[in-house]
């Protein structure tokens, strides 16, 4: 058996390497510190010898770019196809994906034929007795699992963010190669990506942020969390994807990995619970509100401000509140106190 | 056309969860309440609008699945209740952790060479891997597409062109040659409730019940030493009081970070 390797996969858009992959190759290096391995950079796609020197010049990994005209638009099977050619499995290996709609895709593939383990979603490794244990969230984030592989052959998919990204450094003796491979046709064709069907809300100007969950119970409650808006000077509704299912809001109002990335002052969830492909669109915002019922809920773990209640009666409450407050006019009066 | 639609019965997300003494699972006591995951009914009303999209000529057929404990047959009882034809229960005794490889070989040695089309959902909620229906693909050689949001198989049932989401909604359109494997995105759809002739029908008829252990499986290749409670997050502050005191400190809170 042969030393252990670590092998990344870059994502790529076009003739650019996505900044996700600097997050994936912070992970491969502390998992090759703890195995004292080597660590390579794939990148598949054609005629991208530019992007891969670039690359290679600013990281301490030896980049490999295969390259074929089929690899221009992701395709699973072709990209199986031509990061097989590289990645032969002979000896202890790891492969490092971004856990996004391209690393989650073709991961599974890539377990299958490589006759490993796979573990998706990855937040956290933590080595006991010198073995990576992979943690990720399940069920809907209120868990933890450790999970370990039982092959010697792992690949996994870690959740963007979870990482910092590995700064840009200059290396000393760039290491890079390009193979060519050969794609044989396979049983599905990618045609081309089309952009988001509909427009979307425009979120960005938004200082405050009201979003409705699944929890709202009702689309008729949507009322309380519009009139909760109309509080704050520049604010507008957002919800999570189960909402858009429901119909309740349209799909522009979506915010998440699938929908919209935000960064509001103040983001008020209400109902939602906290699952990681929402959170990925809201963990930027600079102070997060939540108000759900089950105190175990995962969006918790993000708030600042926790408010275990009942949102449809929370809400009128906050809202008499609120006007009881600033008709005495003790808000403003504490405000002026304060500026 | 033959369809086959995996269905797994998860907790639901406000059930109460209790890891089990050895540390490794939840427990599933008696009454806890079991639904089927969601993504997996968007799948189920998928298979049902092909059916209607085919009718007449060549009657589709849906069939569905699930691995599990005898409870999961609740699930299939429901998938028969929503249009399912037949269902088949893969009966792997107790409770925990299943590989996803496992769980897919198992589907695959069912399925065997008799679907023109194979459904799953994108996730499932409870061990969120999103792995089983890309590896059933790799089980039976079947082209595969993920996240799927829209379908269409074409007039002589030999293709399906499709379009998975990717980030920020953006959509990847592509051609598969069939059978293939989809896994179903929420939203691709809007499940209906169970019409009353099939929900009648679904009281009188049962499962089929296989045993795990007659049908080829693969090895576990993961194993999950322990499930945690993740640790509380060092900047939340739980606002504590009657419901008016929380909204009290939570304007107040709001108006110190000037919002108000
Ligand atoms: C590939 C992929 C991409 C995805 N992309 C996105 C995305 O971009 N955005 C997104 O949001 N999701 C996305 N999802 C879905 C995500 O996994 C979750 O399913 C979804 O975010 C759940 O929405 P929710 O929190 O509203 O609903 P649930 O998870 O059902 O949560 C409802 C919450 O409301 C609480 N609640 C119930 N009643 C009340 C009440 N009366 N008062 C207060 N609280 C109450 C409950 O305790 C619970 O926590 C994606 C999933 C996949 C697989
Ligand atoms: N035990 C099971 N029985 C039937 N289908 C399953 C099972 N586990 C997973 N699936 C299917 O595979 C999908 C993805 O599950 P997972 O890989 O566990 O996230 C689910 O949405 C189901 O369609």
């Amino acid at each position: 058996m042969g030393a252990m390797r670590v092998i990344v996969v870059a994502e790529r858009a076009g003739g650019e390497v996505l900044s996700v992959t600097r997050e994936v190759l912070a992970c491969g290096l502390e998992l090759a510190a703890h195995a004292a391995a080597d660590v390579e950079v794939l990148v598949a796609g054609n005629r991208i010898a530019d992007l891969v020197r670039d690359l290679a010049r600013t990281c301490a990994a030896r980049v490999t770019g295969v390259e074929s005209a089929q690899l221009a638009l992701y395709n699973g099977e072709a990209f199986r196809q031509g990061l097989l050619q590289v990645l032969k499995a002979d000896g202890p290996l790891l492969v490092c994906l971004p856990h996004t709609a391209f690393g989650s895709d073709l991961a599974p593939r890539l377990a299958a034929a490589l006759d490993a383990s796979c573990i998706t979603a990855v937040e956290e490794c933590r080595f006991v007795d010198g073995r990576p244990r992979f943690v990720r969230a399940m069920f809907g984030g209120k868990l933890r699992a450790e999970i370990v592989s039982e092959r010697s052959v792992t690949v996994v998919t870690l959740v963007p963010g979870a990482w910092a990204p590995l700064p840009r450094q200059r290396a000393p003796e760039p290491r890079w190669r390009i193979v060519d491979v050969q794609i044989a046709p396979g049983g599905s064709r990618t045609r081309e990506v089309m952009e988001a069907p509909g427009q979307r809300v425009k979120l960005d100007d938004a200082e405050v942020i009201v979003a409705a969950g699944r929890g709202i119970g009702d689309p008729k409650n949507l009322r309380l969390l519009e009139d909760l808006a109309a509080i704050f000077p520049r604010s507008g509704l957002a919800c999570s994807r189960a909402v858009c299912d429901l119909g309740w809001l349209g799909y522009a109002h979506q915010v998440g990995v699938t929908g919209q990335t935000v960064s509001p002052g103040l983001y008020i969830a209400c109902g939602i619970s906290g699952a990681v492909q929402h959170l990925a669109g809201m963990k930027g915002s600079r102070v997060i509100v939540a108000i759900n019922s089950d105190p175990r809920a995962a969006i918790f773990q993000v708030a600042d401000y926790c408010v275990v209640e009942d949102l449809v009666r929370f809400i009128p409450l906050l809202l008499e509140e609120y006007r009881r407050w600033s008709e005495k006019g003790s808000l403003q009066t504490s405000r002026t106190n304060t500026s | 056309m033959k369809i086959l639609v995996c269905v797994k019965q998860v907790p639901d997300a406000e059930a109460p969860l209790s890891v089990d003494p050895r540390g490794d699972w939840i427990t599933v006591p008696e009454g806890m309440v079991l639904r089927m995951n969601r993504f997996d009914t968007f799948a189920l009303e998928e298979a049902v609008r092909i059916r209607e999209r085919f009718p007449g000529r060549e009657a589709v057929c849906i069939h569905s699945v699930s691995v599990g404990p005898p409870r999961v047959r609740e699930v299939l009882k429901k998938s028969l209740a929503l249009g399912a034809d037949e269902a088949f229960h893969i009966l792997l005794e107790g409770e925990g952790f299943v590989s996803p490889f496992e769980t897919a070989g198992l589907i695959a040695s069912l399925a065997g060479a008799d679907y023109d089309l194979v459904l799953a959902g994108v996730m499932a909620e409870d061990d969120m891997q999103g792995l089983v229906g890309s590896l059933l693909a790799e089980c039976l050689g079947y082209p595969c597409a993920t996240a799927v949001m829209h379908q269409r198989i074409d007039e002589d049932a030999r293709r399906v062109s499709v379009q998975r989401e990717i980030e920020a909604g953006r959509r990847e359109c592509l051609e598969l040659d069939l059978p293939a494997v989809l896994t179903v995105q929420s939203g691709i759809n809007r499940p209906r409730y169970p019409r009353l002739t099939d929900a009648l029908r679904a009281r009188k008829q049962e499962p089929v019940t296989i045993e795990a252990g007659r049908l080829g499986a693969l090895a576990q290749r993961e194993r999950l030493v322990s499930l945690l409670r993740p640790r509380r997050s060092t900047r939340g502050v739980f606002l504590e009081g009657s419901a008016r005191d929380k909204a009290r400190a939570l304007l107040q809170a709001l108006h110190e970070e000037s919002f108000l």
